[in-house]
């Protein structure tokens, strides 16, 4: 068991297709990551699961594994207690959330905004331009510079967990620059593909930092180390002077004019 | 048994038979973090060079008695302040006072421990209208410690 607990996941999952849906089962979705190289005990030790149930768990994926054999579970480490009663996000973090929503409410629109479209109107594609700008400026430079500028900073570079964020980062720029490239040539169906696959990109991205990488950070963090990350990101804020009103005045009206 | 209708903070409590277990007791001698004085609320100055840019712990009176591993699970390298939002005058000054510690200090984060008796969450609540008046903005955790030491709850403010 020792061997798989040190392999990479989307290994384990291609040579054991049901340990995907047993990690599912209890709230762990690795299946659809597009590196997987987070290894297995890794995987469990970050989510933090009450005791039974990750026993329980990690008995199904042992079984998956050895079918034919009873296999001792060695203890997966790495996890440290937290207090009585469970946190909520702290400031910083809690920043980092809120920017969320809004992102969220704009790839809830990307459908709409495709269903739509005529890239052989200037209107058509002004409007994919400026979603385009909300992701670089507002998405990109302002919220996941947070990120890889500040609070990366604060933990292990070789961490899985940490290239799989940043290489999700890379991806969905790839999938930005196709955009705008496609957009110069009036190509409608490009447009949709990679504004699609940055949509279900940034969708996992969103839930793993919420569900899983922002509690996991906490629980690793000091109350030092927490009050500094909220002073860079007030800094980092002022440094950029970017006005985020000019973003929700996009989301909203487009929520208007989508949703009504 | 008669039900109790006073004061919850007043109630009259006795621990005395709780068991406590030889391999809870810590050996050896405990050393104190405290590393200021004074810590009373009224006494301090805010702009001490201890509260700049400090992590900061601001306990009701009772906290540090009813908790066993308040030094070193706590006070531990934090700067301290402590008052009593129940029988303290004055409070004015203590929630000038705090809001000094945030846009004057500007201290990193604001940690209060309280008991959980009702009259304790007054203390919170100064810290929560010295911050609304600040122009800084800081982290400000709270943890309520029960009248046995358990910590009850731990949430940011």
């Amino acid at each position: 068991m020792e061997e798989y607990l040190n392999k990479g996941i989307k290994e384990v999952i291609s040579e054991f297709p049901a340990v995907d849906k047993i990690l599912e089962e209890y709230g762990i979705g690795c299946g659809p990551c597009s590196v997987g190289t987070c290894l297995l005990k890794d995987i469990v030790a970050i989510h933090n699961l009450p005791d039974d149930e990750q026993r329980a768990m990690m008995a199904r994926v042992a079984k998956a594994i050895y079918p034919d054999k009873v296999i001792p579970l060695p203890p997966i480490t790495a996890k440290k207690e937290t207090a009585p009663k469970e946190l909520k996000y702290s400031p910083p973090m809690k920043t980092l959330v809120d920017e969320h929503i809004l992102i969220k409410r704009w790839l809830a629109l990307i459908p709409a905004v495709l269903q739509d479209l005529d890239l052989t109107t200037e209107e058509g594609r002004h409007l994919i331009l400026q979603g385009v700008d909300f992701i670089r400026s507002y998405a990109d430079r302002f919220h996941h510079a947070k990120e890889e500028d500040v609070l990366f900073g604060y933990f292990d570079p070789n961490l899985d967990i940490l290239k799989v964020i940043s290489q999700d980062h890379i991806v969905g720029r790839g999938h930005v620059k196709a955009v705008v490239e496609a957009v110069e040539r009036q190509d409608k169906e490009t447009v949709a593909e990679h504004l699609t696959a940055y949509r279900n990109l940034l969708t996992q991205h969103i839930k793993k930092e919420d569900d899983i990488l922002w509690p996991w950070m906490e629980r690793n963090l000091t109350m030092t180390q927490i009050g500094e990350l909220y002073a860079k990101f007030q800094e980092t804020d002022e440094r950029m002077g970017l006005s985020t009103e000019k973003f929700e005045h996009f989301i909203t009206n487009l929520e208007k004019k989508y949703q009504s | 048994m008669e039900a109790f209708h006073g004061c919850p903070g007043s109630r009259m409590m006795d621990f005395s038979q709780k068991n406590v277990q030889a391999s809870e007791e810590p050996t050896g001698k405990i050393q104190s973090q405290l590393r200021q004085w004074p810590i009373q609320l009224h006494l301090i100055s805010p702009l001490a060079p201890y509260y700049r840019g400090a992590d900061v712990l601001l306990t009701a009176d009772c906290v540090a008695y009813a908790l066993g591993d308040y030094h070193r699970e706590h006070l531990k390298g934090k700067s301290l302040a402590i008052a009593c939002p129940k029988l303290d005058e004055g409070q004015d000054v203590y929630v000038e006072k705090i809001k000094a510690w945030i846009d004057e200090a500007k201290i990193n984060t604001l940690t209060v421990m309280i008991m959980q008796v009702p009259c304790c969450m007054g203390l919170l609540n100064l810290a929560q209208e010295a911050a609304a008046k600040a122009t800084r903005k800081v982290p400000i955790k709270y943890l309520v410690v029960g009248l046995q030491g358990e910590i009850l709850q731990e949430e940011w403010a």
